[in-house]
């Protein structure tokens, strides 16, 4: 199968992923953090080589800053809901993925409101304006996202920091579709939170995610539990990261995410980014003269893009496309809304939805030229 | 008895702690922390030995959360 649904989660994953999982079940398969005995102590010592491997990707010094979640849904419900009171306000981009628009809508009944600040693609000035024009008194933080699911147009994240800092507002960003792809420093920024999947651009395995607290404002933990240390104290313990790690760990995923962030780390962020977006840019100037196709970003580059590329095809549905392109060509991409409703409405997609292709490591130019052709073959049958 | 371990939150910490001493060349074991030194809690500690005073003035340095120390009869 050609696959073009990384946006979804990555796949195939590197053979180190694999090994690193197989291992943790196979070979040292103890509860990290609880006991003294060496096989427990070799978990954790991986779970630690995890964090120190993600904090020298996201460049912090300071491993326990790293928190291991489910996914990136996780890691943001944990801010929205532990930073947000009633009364307060919060700011979100109208590309939101319903990982913070539907915790957002939740949290409405408890007296929480939230305004939506429009993004103007390729127009950082307006959009920061937006942003600033949003802004109330009681405005307590931004979420948004680094870059859209659907249409892989970046956001202005460290100019909306700025604006944070300045305003002193609390910022959150959703990397769910950066992580790996684009290069992010948490040193010198102005992000306090950075929440992230582990299974798409890092390679790891599906139920990984991470919350980087960039802040001394921690958020309130929504789940309480065991967490191997300060167990006679009935209380949550407030210190880092098992605030909000309770419970037992996903060993073999994180083992799995720590091979895909070191996989990451060995290739270097900037030479993924010049990669992917050079085949997202090769897609796109062949889909480009194909009259059939409609796309709706500009050619995607560095600054302004991630190698995610959406379109349609006149006058057939979108989950149509999908299905033609797997059924004929044993193609795999993702139709329809992508569970970001707000940023089809932007893009006037929100009745058809879109194709959505998203390149990966893994991807080859003979994938690009395969697909190209693919939708060639489907406009050609089109009359 | 002079102390050697030192006593921390969590194995985060101690892991943390101890790859700090590493880079300063002091060697150290991760072991959970004896129930009576605990304090009805749980914790794991590092076994530095004789260079205690070295490794908590640099362990404090780097900011690392430390609980305390103790003395153990043996690792």
């Amino acid at each position: 199968m050609i696959y073009f649904d990384n946006g979804a989660t990555t796949f195939p994953k590197p053979k180190s992923v694999r090994v690193a999982v197989s291992n943790a079940i196979s070979n040292f398969g103890a509860n990290p953090g609880r006991s003294g005995h060496k096989m427990s102590l070799k978990s954790s010592e991986i779970i630690f080589k995890c964090r120190e491997n993600a904090a020298k990707l996201f460049d912090i010094d300071t491993p326990e800053k790293i928190i291991f979640t489910l996914n990136c849904t996780e890691a943001l419900n944990i801010v929205i809901k532990g930073i947000l009171k009633s009364g307060d306000h919060a700011i979100i981009s109208s590309l939101e993925h319903n990982a913070v628009v539907r915790p957002l809508e939740h949290l409405k009944a408890s007296g929480i409101e939230y305004t939506v600040a429009d993004v103007v693609p390729y127009n950082d000035d307006l959009t920061i304006d937006n942003f600033r024009n949003a802004i109330k008194d009681n405005t307590k933080i931004i979420i948004c996202i680094h870059a859209s699911n659907v249409f892989g147009v970046k956001l202005p994240i460290e100019r909306i920091g700025a604006l944070c800092k300045i305003y002193g507002i609390l910022f959150c960003v959703d990397a769910a579709q950066t992580a790996g792809v684009v290069p992010i420093s948490l040193k010198d920024s102005y992000i306090d939170y950075l929440c992230t999947a582990g299974h798409k651009g890092l390679y790891g395995p599906m139920g990984t995610g991470m919350l980087i607290v960039n802040s001394d404002i921690l958020p309130e933990s929504f789940v309480q539990g065991g967490t191997g240390t300060e167990s006679a104290n009935p209380r949550q313990p407030d210190s880092l990261p098992e605030k909000y790690e309770s419970g037992t760990p996903n060993l073999p995923g994180i083992a799995g995410l720590n091979a895909g962030i070191k996989y990451i780390l060995n290739k270097q962020v900037s030479n993924i980014a010049n990669y992917e977006i050079r085949l997202a840019q090769i897609l796109y100037d062949k889909l480009k003269q194909n009259d059939k196709v409609i796309l709706f970003t500009s050619r995607p580059d560095l600054q302004h893009s991630v190698p995610v590329i959406s379109f349609n095809i006149k006058g057939l549905d979108s989950e149509e496309v999908a299905g033609i392109l797997d059924r004929r060509f044993n193609i795999a991409v993702r139709a329809g809304l992508h569970c970001a409703p707000f940023a089809h409405k932007s893009f006037g997609t929100l009745e058809t939805g879109t194709v959505r292709a998203v390149i990966s490591t893994f991807s080859a130019i003979e994938d690009i030229n395969y697909f190209a052709n693919a939708v060639k073959s489907i406009t050609a049958a089109i009359k | 008895m002079e102390s050697n371990i030192i006593m921390f939150p969590s194995v985060t910490f101690a892991m943390k702690g101890r790859n700090i001493l590493i880079k300063n060349k002091i060697n150290s074991n991760i072991i959970r922390t004896p129930m009576h030194l605990r304090n009805k809690s749980c914790g794991y500690s590092l076994y530095v030995g004789r260079n205690i005073n070295d490794a908590l003035e640099i362990l404090r340095s780097n900011g690392i959360t430390i609980l305390g120390t103790a003395a153990v009869d043996r690792l």
